[in-house]
């Protein structure tokens, strides 16, 4: 009978209000300042990304290549946190009763979940390393001093594909229309390979995951049973539970709407977080601000909110107005400008090769700390089970 | 008239046309072609060496840019308008001189753009290079077009007997047939992956074509893009569909088991059949640039393995049991033994990647086979098995690992580069991982140990403590030795009809218990016949020299009534070893006869004829053996049938 099983001490004495960090004053319980440990560095993890320190913070911007680089650093410790709290020095059997007999199968659930959206990103990076390519050609072209007719139209076509690849919305449509209008034959400086059917490849080698798999849908049923454990009721490992969950479903959704990814329709909401707690004010925020990028990309049907995917866009858009207007020799006035933009793009393209393929292996090590990690709850849940056996 | 190329053509054109050289359709439509552009076509390009040396000479100002340059300009734009209505590789002499022209624009392109910012030469580089792009994008839609081809025509040359069987059936344990199953056979030659000859040969010089003038980039990602999607679709009309990890997750075992199957097949034939044609296609159409192609084939592969390795990650990752193992194991076999299709820098990324699917496979197995252990320890049934016969757990643990064993190499290998990660759970004895996967065993019997053998050494021992204790639920210790000695027999008999077993476990070990097994032997003789044999004793018989007749009466009577019970409970018992159950007949029998015949011999006398010798002399010493040879036949009737 959980109801009248004796509950450890600390457990009774946590509440989900404790807003007042000064209770921690009064009890010297060695696992309860673990855990208000881990709420709190939760909390200056989040801060920390939600508005970085001044001398970082022209580099981290939101939703950056180096932003994201952090974010999944910042999973990575809270996880390795997480896992101290919920099994070193824990009494196994305590993660089989009430309401963790319940909250485990769901955080195990929600890992599963995750490794798919692991890989989902991972190959949206990949795709992004197309969209890098794209830009170099575009930018050893209009580095080419003087700048002629010939290399603006290839660069004018590097872009094309570029914005193309990138315009390529989630949703899987009918191409078949597409492939009857394609012809040969065409050329000169319209986009010689049929836009849609470019966009369809681009879309079929992003697709590493089952056919009707769906990022948006997996991160709506990861937060689905989502609850803050309420106050009054029995908290102990709940809580830090619900902290977890609330990393990883966060972390994920963030990544998914940051890089190219399968199906995302209807991430714009985002899981409700009770305000009270300590790390909540940071999370909110960032939910909110990314929140709001994504409806205002939605609309357009972008393949992400990385935001050196944005710039690379809007550079391209100019730079193809450019070259559309281009005549030989150009004015140097708009030589200048346009040497700027090129000198940006050269940056993010410089940027990207930096950091995309260690942005790919961290997320690679995401996938195996989150099997990791599973495996050994798991292993702890056999051996509580046997633990409990003979007793039953 | 001349149609062969210039004296003074480039690397560039000699390559094609020695690429194209034999196989080209005859020279009548070049024929067609008007003489006389053709002639001044080939003064131009004179013309325009001459001015390319000119040009390529140290010189400060740039010469002035001669006449034959914007006609050769205006030349290949008029080839490239002729290109609208005749397709590309229609006239292949017509496409080598397109491709001679571009040679030349893109080198005086070249040597213009040396000359920043000079109002004598930036009118005329503009032209060129325009000139030059509009060539190569033409070029590029032809690639484009040719490499899809296969993907809109799906050519018949993909015969059935080349693709795998994917056998859907579960199948227990059937992976040795698989493996002898012959690699489907590469029989197609030239006309490989759908692509004509003569489209591979386009393609080739198209390539050769794009990166000399620079458009290597483009070229590149327009191969990889449309290569990797023809590659997709291929497997995809094999049945090879992406799952999910929370798909494979929810899968019951039986479909899990056919999908596994199915994939070892398609990873095969993948490795086997596709990535060869893959790269054999690949290597033609950048002959002339074999890091290029490398480059691109290791990318290719990367991406379409990557789609394997999901899948195995996503098993290795389900719920684990017992019958899993062996799933498990065939599928780090074949991700262990599909060679890498290449071996270079650029497949690093590929091995890596492998190998994160295998540890996770091969944690997973180490587990499972680990939880043997638990399933042991876990079986404390407090009901004997009647008989003594062999305990369903001897059955079940030893066949287990003997199918383990004939995964044993695989097993050594996945315990020793796995093993570590195990340690904190495993707790027995660590660092064993460092020893050395090594065959055979030690000069004195003793195999040599690796975390293998004595992970196999712990699961005995388990079961032997743990058939010890279920020996204890037996009242008779007669019978309790038959339990233990049946159960022995069996395990020593696996053990001996599995050689990878038996060297893992070693000769020593084999004959310690051998030991045991006597042991238990002479256990059971004394428990069972020394007390009847004591009806036999000589002793107490005679007071004085002279025989007690009532004595005698009640020894023969205490005998017969003992054996009678003793037969009527032991031939219920089983002894399934048949060699065991005649070994236990001959030792009773040896015991038994002689002791009885003697008795007999040295008694019978005393008792008089007839009634009573028929009354107290119930068997003679051939009814015992006969009666012996009953014992142990796990049959209740066997008394009454006689009777």
């Amino acid at each position: 009978m959980p109801g009248t099983e004796p509950q450890p001490s600390f457990l009774g004495r946590i509440s989900i209000r404790r807003n007042q960090v000064s209770a921690m004053d009064v009890n010297h319980d060695p696992e309860l300042e673990e855990l208000e440990l881990f709420q709190k560095h939760v909390a200056d993890r989040f801060t920390d990304l939600l508005s970085p320190q001044e001398e970082v913070a022209s580099t981290e911007t939101l939703l950056s290549i180096s932003w994201l680089r952090k974010l999944v650093d910042v999973f990575l410790c809270c996880e390795a946190e997480f896992k101290a709290v919920l099994i070193m020095g824990r009494d196994p059997s305590q993660i089989c009763k009430p309401p963790l007999d319940r909250l485990i199968p769901e955080l195990l659930d929600r890992a599963v979940k995750a490794l798919d959206i692991c890989n989902a990103v991972s190959s949206g990076i990949d795709s992004v390393r197309q969209y890098q390519k794209f830009a170099e050609i575009a930018v050893s072209a209009l580095e080419q001093k003087p700048m002629d007719d010939g290399q603006v139209k290839r660069a004018r076509k590097a872009l094309n594909s570029l914005l193309t690849a990138m315009k390529v919305d989630d949703k899987e449509k009918d191409f078949k229309g597409a492939e009857r209008t394609w012809s040969f034959g065409r050329r000169g400086n319209t986009n010689p390979f049929h836009k849609e059917r470019a966009a369809r490849y681009f879309r079929s080698l992003s697709m590493i995951i089952a056919k009707n798999w769906s990022a948006s849908k997996q991160i709506q049923a990861m937060s689905s049973n989502l609850v803050p454990p309420r106050g009054g009721e029995p908290t102990g490992l709940a809580l830090p539970v619900y902290v977890m969950s609330s990393v990883m479903v966060f972390v994920m959704w963030a990544l998914v709407a940051a890089l190219p990814c399968q199906e995302r329709s209807g991430l714009a909401t985002h899981f409700p977080i009770p305000r009270q707690l300590t790390w909540a004010h940071s999370m909110i925020g960032l939910q909110e601000r990314i929140g709001e990028e994504w409806k205002k990309k939605e609309k357009k049907g972008s393949v992400g909110l990385l935001e050196e995917m944005q710039r690379m866009e809007k550079l391209a858009l100019n730079l193809i107005e450019f070259a559309d207007g281009f005549q030989f020799p150009g004015e140097t006035e708009k030589m200048e400008e346009v040497a700027a933009q090129v000198a940006e793009l050269a940056e993010i393209f410089r940027k990207m090769g930096e950091g995309l393929v260690p942005l790919q292996a961290q997320i690679r090590e995401v996938f195996h700390r989150i099997v990791r990690s599973r495996t050994e709850v798991l292993e702890v849940l056999d051996h509580a089970a046997k633990i409990s056996q003979p007793t039953t | 008239m001349d149609h062969n190329p210039p004296e003074k053509s480039t690397s560039l054109s000699r390559n094609v046309n020695g690429f194209a050289g034999h196989e080209h359709p005859p020279a009548e439509e070049a024929n067609e072609a008007s003489p006389v552009p053709e002639l001044s076509l080939l003064q131009v390009l004179e013309d325009v060496d001459g001015f390319l040396e000119t040009l390529s000479k140290p010189n400060d100002n740039p010469p002035e840019v001669p006449g034959c340059v914007e006609l050769l300009l205006k030349m290949v734009e008029k080839k490239m308008a002729n290109y609208d209505s005749n397709k590309f590789g229609h006239n292949p002499e017509e496409d080598s001189s397109f491709f001679e022209c571009l040679t030349r624009i893109s080198r005086f392109t070249n040597l213009f753009s040396e000359f920043t910012s000079n109002p004598i030469i930036d009118a005329p580089l503009n032209r060129s290079s325009t000139v030059l792009h509009l060539s190569v994008s033409l070029l590029d839609i032809e690639f484009r077009t040719i490499l899809e081809s296969c993907i809109r025509n799906p050519n018949q040359n993909n015969s059935d007997s080349r693709t795998p069987k994917a056998s859907k059936q579960p199948s227990f344990g059937s992976h040795r047939q698989d493996s002898d199953r012959g690699e489907p056979e590469t029989t197609q030659d030239e006309d490989f992956l759908a692509y004509s000859q003569e489209s591979i040969s386009n393609m080739n010089k198209i390539a050769t074509a794009m990166i000399s003038l620079g458009y290597e980039r483009e070229c590149c990602m327009a191969y990889n893009m449309m290569r990797r999607n023809a590659f997709n679709n291929e497997l995809d009309k094999l049945g090879f569909s992406n799952t999910s990890i929370e798909d494979v997750q929810k899968m019951n075992w039986e479909t899990l088991e056919g999908e596994i199957a199915a994939w070892i097949d398609f990873l095969r034939y993948c490795y086997s059949v596709l990535f060869a044609g893959e790269q054999k296609l690949c290597n033609f159409v950048f002959s002339e640039y074999p890091s290029v192609s490398q480059r691109l084939f290791s990318d290719l592969a990367l991406a379409v393995t990557a789609r394997f390795l999901i899948f195995a990650e996503a098993v290795a990752l389900t719920k684990r049991s017992a019958e899993k193992l062996f799933k498990f194991l065939d599928m780090y076999e074949t991700l262990r033994d599909v060679t890498p299709p290449t071996d270079n820098t650029h497949s690093s990324e590929l091995k890596y990647e492998t190998c994160a699917a295998k540890s996770l496979l091969g944690e997973a197995a180490i587990s499972i086979f680990c939880d043997l252990e638990n399933s042991i320890r876990k079986d404390h049934g407090k009901t004997p098995v009647p008989s003594g016969a062999v305990h369903p757990l001897t059955r079940y643990t030893m066949n287990y690992l003997k199918y383990a064993c004939e995964y044993k190499n695989t097993l050594e290998q996945v315990f020793h580069k796995h093993r570590k990660t195990e340690e904190g759970d495993a707790g027995g004895k660590p660092n064993q991982s460092d020893a050395e996967i090594i065959e055979g065993a030690n000069e004195d019997g003793t195999p040599k140990t690796s975390p293998f053998s004595v992970q196999l050494n712990r699961i005995i021992d388990l079961l032997d403590d743990n058939l010890e204790m279920k020996s204890k639920l037996y009242r008779d210790p007669a019978l309790r030795y038959v339990f233990l000695m049946n159960n022995g027999r069996y395990i020593l008999q696996k053990i001996k009809g599995s050689t990878e077993i038996n060297d893992t476990m070693g000769a020593k070990w084999c004959r310690k218990r051998s030991t045991d097994l006597r042991q238990y032997h002479k256990g059971y003789t004394r428990e069972t016949w020394s007390r009847l044999l004591q009806c036999l004793n000589h002793e107490g018989l005679q007071v004085n020299g002279k025989v007690v007749k009532p004595v005698l009466k009640e020894r023969f009577k205490m005998f017969n009534s003992m054996f009678d019970e003793i037969h009527k409970t032991q031939s219920t018992w089983v002894v399934s070893d048949e060699q065991l159950q005649s070994e236990l007949r001959v030792s009773v029998s040896a015991v038994v006869i002689p002791a009885y015949r003697s008795f007999l011999g040295r008694f019978q006398q005393y008792l008089s004829s007839g009634r009573q010798t028929e009354k107290y002399i119930k068997y003679q010493a051939e009814d015992i053996e006969n009666l012996i040879g009953e014992l142990f036949d796990g049959n209740p009737n066997s008394m009454r049938r006689r009777r």
